[in-house]
């Protein structure tokens, strides 16, 4: 059981009479990029915020991490890292001064932070920006930054919610490369999108519908299943409801 | 042309009324401050604390004592303590003021001497100093009447002439009368402005702004469209306050119900072309609402004759005084409730309101143009 | 805790990167200070008057000089008659009117005591007593001056027989108690004494509080919150995080206040600095406690700042700077106890006016700890890291 990075069975959330996230269960081995495809509305969001314990679930339980997602929200925290939609960076505060204030939250040494940031900054491609502010950034680079942030203090797996909306096609490559490197220094990725190609990236991929899960399953072998070409198409299939 | 207008008006009103906060904050909050407001703010003083310090205790010197302490305004918080402790007294808040009776007042009376009769205020509130010393000084003046009576040879010269005042307006000298017509002009000023800058700036925040710059309607069409919902809105307000305010303090309105509404338009027209203009010139809701207020609330508030006359103010803050459309507004609302003033009697502020209407909408939609290019 | 550290720091550097806001603090209230304390204050002078002579005879000219030349009244003209007076008050133009009647000296010398009216306008209660005063006052030195007792004031329309404010001549005749008041304190009266430091105060409490909140539910907004939620941060972390920068700001603001009261107005304090800093701590603690609570209330900032706002001024007008908190009704009396300024206020009165030592304010100072210490709780509780 501890070995999965992710593990959840029956993960429910219901809104008043909205259920937004339908008995979802799933299992994510460590190291492994997962991506969580679906359209607007599906409960892709929802779920994150459940299993980085932003959220109670209504129902179900599973763990992250080995840590049991109701009761030990709280220490789940330290072992991941989150990037959301917007980015969550504080504008007024230059690159350099954003990661040393992450950096002190999760509690690293002052020496281990500098060592961190030195790192990032390099990896990022910022060391010569450390002491802009981040509100002139261009987006492409906020998002590198933001995700700078979220790896610090090197968590076992991270959460990324929609990474990649509103940045231009050559920024979600090299971010994706970014992505790549980490996973494979054995860190797990937790994605969420609904850029149909990144879905091809991933190890695997469950396809959320309504609030449940319809697929999981590697892409390369939707595509066989489903007879398509790219993702784009295999989704819109599994979206439809079209058989494989 | 209208039809453009149209459309935006209507758009703002559903906007307004699909937003159940914005909507209570409008109706509801008003009331709620007219109430503290008008309750709050009441200086007719009573229960002061007082020391009595009676070295005299003779008949006399308690009469003076019975009579001091009769109504409501004094409070017997210590009695017969040592002079010397009348600090420590102070300190501790415990009263406010000592009235100390000699100990020769009694035999002072009898031989026609006015016997000095100490009080020793706290003075660090000002105000109630004066009244206290007045009120004294009043009792103390009448308690020597029975007495002087007594020995004809000291009789009371015959006085040459009487002073015969007449309160106009306000009897009573009530204080809510002088203040609810004033609440109109402050929460008006303060809903209209603050409403109107808010309205625009989230418009520009959410980007719809720019949908509407890039369509025909022309920029006073849009200054127009967000103006026009909220003067509907404030004057809606204004009545409420208006009827609300004068029906429970019982202050009636003397003059022409009709003509405080079309004064009220007139003043609820400049809040909000001052709103307009300052949302051109802020970037986001915070600045636009600290903005307003700083340029509404505080000088309405203070520099309008609410509550500090105008008059006492060092001549240069006159002059900013007269800068505030609040301040006309007051004298207005203020005449026509209290005074039963006409439309001749206002013509002159009004006029003044007007031009500064005139001045704002244009400085509004100047700005407005400014900023697209 | 080192990472409570860690979110003062960062709360440092991004206020004092905001230059329009440093401005804002420390400037604007220096201008407000000096605005409203030369601007603001309930003293009467320069009082429009008109006269209406229908005697027209040296006693009447005599007493119409008295006024004229007298310092407090500002002498705007003849009135021609008393529809006339009557208009001039309508229109604003004069406050008081003084009318001598027909035969006034002759009446007078035939011993007839004919009354002299003044006619004023009622509107400011406050200021018609006092200016009623000075009228009465006047007349009586003129009655003086013809070598004889002012006489009691006339029938006036009174409700109660208390008229606060009037101060009527007093009369000689012997056997009389005579008043001799002694100001402790302040000697000359001057309201400014009492309404520059609170004008402080409610500039600190207008800074911490409304920028505490305005802050908060900015990170709401922009989505760092989440992202500190996310963290290990503990919600307690987070409050005290920021209540430290905003009370250092507090702080500071208050010295600008101090010095800016002394270099301007001449007011410095009389008692302790010392205390008055440290009860200021205490005073800040407690808004900036409000001002997270209120937050919590608040999804946008337009909506925080409405809630701050309403606060605001609710707590301004109970507290004591305008009227005594004991002539509020029962009910305002009871909710002021939950306002830190009424305290202040009477910390700040105390300190400067009195020298009053921390033994005779320790009550103040608890009820603000109090109010500090629940709101940061009820804060607390309020902010769930985890939503249900």
């Amino acid at each position: 059981m501890s070995d999965w990075a992710v593990d959840v069975r029956d993960l429910t959330r219901v809104f008043g009479s909205f259920t937004a996230v339908d008995h979802v269960s799933f299992s994510v081995p460590r190291g492994e990029i997962f991506g969580f495809l679906g359209a607007n509305g599906a409960g892709k969001t929802t779920t994150i915020r459940m299993l980085c314990g932003l959220l109670l679930p209504s129902e179900g339980n599973g763990t992250v991490s080995g840590y049991d997602i109701i009761r030990d929200y709280e220490k789940i925290k330290l072992r991941i890292g989150y990037m959301s939609q917007q980015f969550s960076l504080y504008e007024d505060l230059t690159a350099r001064e954003n990661l040393e204030f992450y950096g002190g939250i999760y509690g690293l040494t002052r020496r281990r932070i500098r060592e961190r940031i030195a790192e990032t900054l390099g990896s990022l491609g910022f060391s010569g920006h450390a002491d802009t502010l981040a509100a002139s950034f261009p987006t492409g680079w906020k998002q590198r930054l933001a995700l700078g942030s979220a790896l610090l203090h090197e968590p076992a797996i991270v959460f990324l919610d929609e990474p990649t909306s509103g940045v231009d096609p050559v920024s979600r490559r090299s971010f994706w490369l970014l992505i790549y490197r980490l996973a494979e220094r054995g860190t797990t990725v937790f994605v969420t999108t609904h850029y149909m190609d990144e879905a091809e990236y991933c190890n695997r991929v469950a396809i959320m519908r309504q609030g449940r899960i319809v697929e999981i399953e590697n892409p390369q072998r939707l595509k066989e299943r489903y007879g398509a070409a790219t993702m784009q198409d295999v989704f819109l299939k599994v979206v439809r409801g079209e058989g494989q | 042309m209208n039809r453009v207008l149209m459309a935006i008006f209507r758009k703002e009103m559903i906007q307004i009324f699909r937003d159940p906060q914005s909507l209570i904050i409008v109706l509801v909050m008003p009331l709620l401050m007219l109430f503290l407001y008008g309750y709050a703010i009441n200086l007719d003083m009573k229960r002061i604390d007082i020391a009595i310090i009676d070295e005299s205790r003779t008949p006399e010197s308690r009469s003076l004592v019975a009579h001091v302490t009769a109504a409501d305004f004094f409070h017997v918080t210590a009695r017969d303590i040592p002079t010397t402790s009348i600090g420590e007294l102070f300190n501790a808040r415990t009263a406010r003021c000592v009235l100390i009776i000699p100990g020769d007042y009694a035999s002072g009376l009898a031989a026609g001497v006015d016997p000095q009769v100490q009080l020793v205020i706290d003075a660090s509130d000002p105000n109630v100093a004066g009244f206290i010393t007045s009120y004294v000084g009043e009792v103390a003046a009448k308690e020597g009447a029975p007495t002087a009576s007594a020995s004809p040879a000291l009789e009371a010269a015959p006085s040459l002439f009487s002073v015969s005042p007449r309160i106009f307006y306000n009897p009573e000298m009530r204080s809510t009368v002088f203040y609810v017509p004033g609440l109109i002009a402050l929460i008006l000023g303060l809903i209209t402005t603050v409403l109107t800058s808010i309205a625009i700036v989230r418009e520009r925040e959410t980007g719809t702004m720019e949908q509407i710059l890039v369509s025909p309607a022309r920029p006073r069409q849009i200054i127009m469209g967000k103006i026009l919902p909220y003067t509907l809105i404030a004057f809606i307000d204004g009545l409420l306050i208006l009827v609300v305010g004068s029906l429970w303090f019982n202050v009636p309105v003397k003059g022409s119900f009709l003509l405080v509404n079309l004064m009220m338009l007139i003043y609820i027209l400049a809040g909000l072309s001052l709103g307009a203009l300052i949302s051109t010139r802020v970037k986001s809701q915070a600045d636009a609402f600290m903005r307003a207020q700083a340029v509404t609330n505080l000088p309405t508030m203070m520099l309008s004759g609410f509550v500090f006359p105008v008059s006492s103010m060092p001549r240069m803050f006159q002059l900013v005084s007269a800068a505030v459309p609040a301040t006309y507004f007051m004298q207005i609302i203020r005449g026509i409730i209290l005074k039963g003033n006409t439309i001749s009697d206002v013509l002159p502020q009004a006029g003044i309101l007007l031009g500064m209407d005139i001045l704002l909408v244009a400085l509004s939609v100047r700005s407005f143009r400014v900023r697209l290019e | 805790m080192r990472r409570v550290l860690y979110l003062v720091q960062k709360e440092f550097r991004q206020l004092l990167r905001n230059r329009p806001f440093l401005v804002l603090t420390f400037l604007s209230p220096v201008v407000q200070l000096i605005i409203l304390g030369l601007a603001l204050t309930t003293e009467v002078k320069n009082v429009p008057i008109a006269f209406l002579d229908n005697d027209h005879t040296s006693a009447s000219r005599e007493i119409r000089e008295a006024f004229t030349a007298s310092g407090l009244f500002d002498f705007s003209g003849m009135a021609s008659s008393e529809a006339q007076a009557a208009r001039l008050l309508d229109d604003w133009r004069v406050k008081i009117v003084a009318v001598v009647p027909h035969n006034f000296q002759s009446d007078m010398k035939r011993g007839l005591v004919p009354a002299v009216q003044l006619l004023v306008d009622g509107v400011d209660g406050n200021s018609a007593a006092v200016t009623l005063g000075y009228a009465t006052a006047t007349l009586a030195q003129v009655q003086q001056r013809w070598g004889k007792a002012a006489a009691p004031v006339g029938p006036q329309p009174s409700t109660d027989g208390t008229q606060p404010g009037m101060t009527t001549a007093q009369p000689r005749s012997p056997g009389t108690p005579r008043v001799i008041p002694r100001m402790w304190y302040n000697p000359n009266l001057d309201n400014r004494l009492n309404t520059v430091p609170m004008l402080v105060g409610i500039l600190l409490i207008t800074t911490t509080t409304f920028l505490m909140a305005q802050n908060i539910v900015r990170e709401k907004e922009i989505g760092t919150l989440e992202q500190i939620m996310v963290t290990p941060v503990r919600g307690i972390e987070l409050m005290i995080g920021k209540m430290i920068p905003f009370t250092i700001l507090g702080f500071l603001q208050m010295t600008v206040g101090v010095i800016a009261a002394g270099l301007i107005f001449g007011i410095w304090a009389k008692g302790s600095l010392l205390l008055l800093y440290c009860l200021t701590v205490v005073f800040c603690l407690s808004t900036v406690g409000i001002g997270i609570f209120a937050s919590t209330l608040a999804t946008t900032q337009r909506q925080a700042m409405f809630v701050v706002q309403f606060l605001l001024s609710f707590a301004t007008l109970t507290s004591g700077l305008f009227t005594p908190i004991a002539n509020m009704p029962d009910v305002v009396q009871t909710i002021t106890y939950a306002n830190p300024l009424r305290y202040f206020f009477i910390i700040l009165r105390e300190i400067y006016l009195k020298g009053t030592t921390f033994r005779f304010l320790w009550k103040e100072t608890v009820a603000l700890a109090v109010i500090g210490a629940v709101m940061l709780a009820a804060a607390t509780l309020r902010f769930q890291k985890r939503l249900k």
